[in-house]
């Protein structure tokens, strides 16, 4: 398994800059990247205001993933796509890498054929930000376990 | 893992609730849910079955507080219980940070409780891990059932690790221990996620290295492109 635990800004860059060309040339609507345990690395493009980016991230993972031992059920490694259609949206999902998924949704204003064939190149695009970013990863300075201690109150209730 | 994000100055974290059938692991949830502000939490998602028992999973994203300028993120998660979901119990547990195992105290339930402790282990071992550098915390619950079994036999047999880790009586239906569980889990998920940070930020140092870049102008510059 790789490690993916920080995202510089120089990488959130990338990855946004590979999200948003996706998107203008797919012309699918909204596009993120998250990782196989259910979080958000990084999105773009528009999403009706009442659907939370996190809650799409999880249920995509939890899908992929089941997915992926049907997968293994009849010999196969993984299915490295994944396609839902509705009446007026569609998602689609392909894998990254080990750790990564990129979720695309879109509506009647694309075809599934066009956001398949500009995934994959994206998808090898994400998958090298995402290399020279586990490969120059370093910490910055973030809070001490002192300001964690000095915390009353940890959640707005 | 927790995932650090400089663009959007967030940390996020994984927290899974683990135990048995019906040992309250969606109470719980449900229970936080109805109390955070609605700024600070997302929708509870259940994927349950007809008769509302846990299928795939819970889902409960929360905003928690910011510290020195980084917002701190909660992904609670519980898995379905009951002995037949293992392989969904696994996929569930995938870069998990925290766990709660949430232990019923009913008498009759005790050869379930440890059942699925040694089955928390398993698939934590099946990850290359050990709950020995995972941080977890017990959750006595149903405590107002009649004649519950003793804190301290519950103690015994699933606190009894070489480690005793925190634990906490609980009635996630009156919400009695829920939030008390909750702060525990998270303090030390934060706690230890602050050291690691502070040990790698001085190895890099140590090594002449420059930190990652965390200015003004770079954030900015960063969510300006969103």
């Amino acid at each position: 398994m790789h490690t993916m635990p920080i995202l510089t800004i120089q990488a959130v860059n990338h990855l946004l800059d590979a999200l948003k060309d996706f998107l203008d040339k797919s012309e699918a609507g909204f596009a993120m990247i998250i990782d196989r345990g259910g979080a958000v690395l990084c999105q773009h493009g528009n999403i009706a205001e009442s659907t939370d980016p996190a809650i799409i991230a999880a249920l995509a993972a939890g899908s992929f993933a089941a997915t992926k031992e049907l997968a293994l059920r009849i010999g196969e490694e993984e299915f490295s796509a994944l396609h839902q259609e509705g009446e007026h949206s569609q998602i689609f999902m392909c894998a990254v890498d080990n750790d990564t998924v990129l979720v695309t949704i879109f509506g009647p204003q694309t075809t599934l054929g066009l956001v398949r064939f500009y995934s994959a190149r994206t998808v090898k695009r994400i998958s090298a930000a995402l290399q020279e970013s586990r490969t120059n990863q370093r910490a910055g300075p973030m809070f001490s376990p002192q300001d964690v201690q000095s915390i009353q109150k940890l959640f707005g209730h | 893992m927790a995932i650090i994000n400089y663009a959007n100055k967030e940390v996020q974290f994984k927290v899974v609730y683990y135990g048995p059938a019906l040992c309250g692991k969606t109470t719980n949830l449900a229970y936080i849910h109805g109390q955070v502000n609605d700024a600070n939490k997302g929708e509870l998602v259940s994927l349950a079955t007809a008769a509302d028992r846990t299928l795939f999973f819970d889902f409960l994203p929360l905003n928690a507080v910011i510290i020195k300028g980084f917002r701190t993120k909660f992904q609670l998660y519980t898995v379905p219980g009951q002995v037949i979901y293992n392989a969904t119990r696994q996929l569930v547990l995938r870069s998990v940070d925290g766990i709660v195992f949430v232990a019923d105290s009913q008498w009759e339930k005790m050869e379930e409780n440890i059942e699925s402790f040694k089955n928390l282990q398993d698939n934590i071992g099946r990850q290359g891990q050990t709950l020995d550098n995972i941080p977890y915390i017990l959750q006595y619950n149903k405590r107002n059932v009649p004649n519950p079994a003793p804190v301290h036999y519950l103690e015994y047999i699933l606190n009894n690790r070489k480690v005793r880790v925190p634990s906490f009586v609980a009635v996630a239906t009156t919400g009695q221990g829920v939030f008390a569980t909750l702060n525990a889990v998270s303090r030390l998920l934060l706690q230890k996620f602050a050291w690691e940070n502070e040990q790698a930020v001085s190895k890099y140092q140590r090594a002449g290295h420059l930190p990652a870049t965390t200015s003004l102008s770079g954030i900015a510059a960063a969510q300006s492109r969103r």
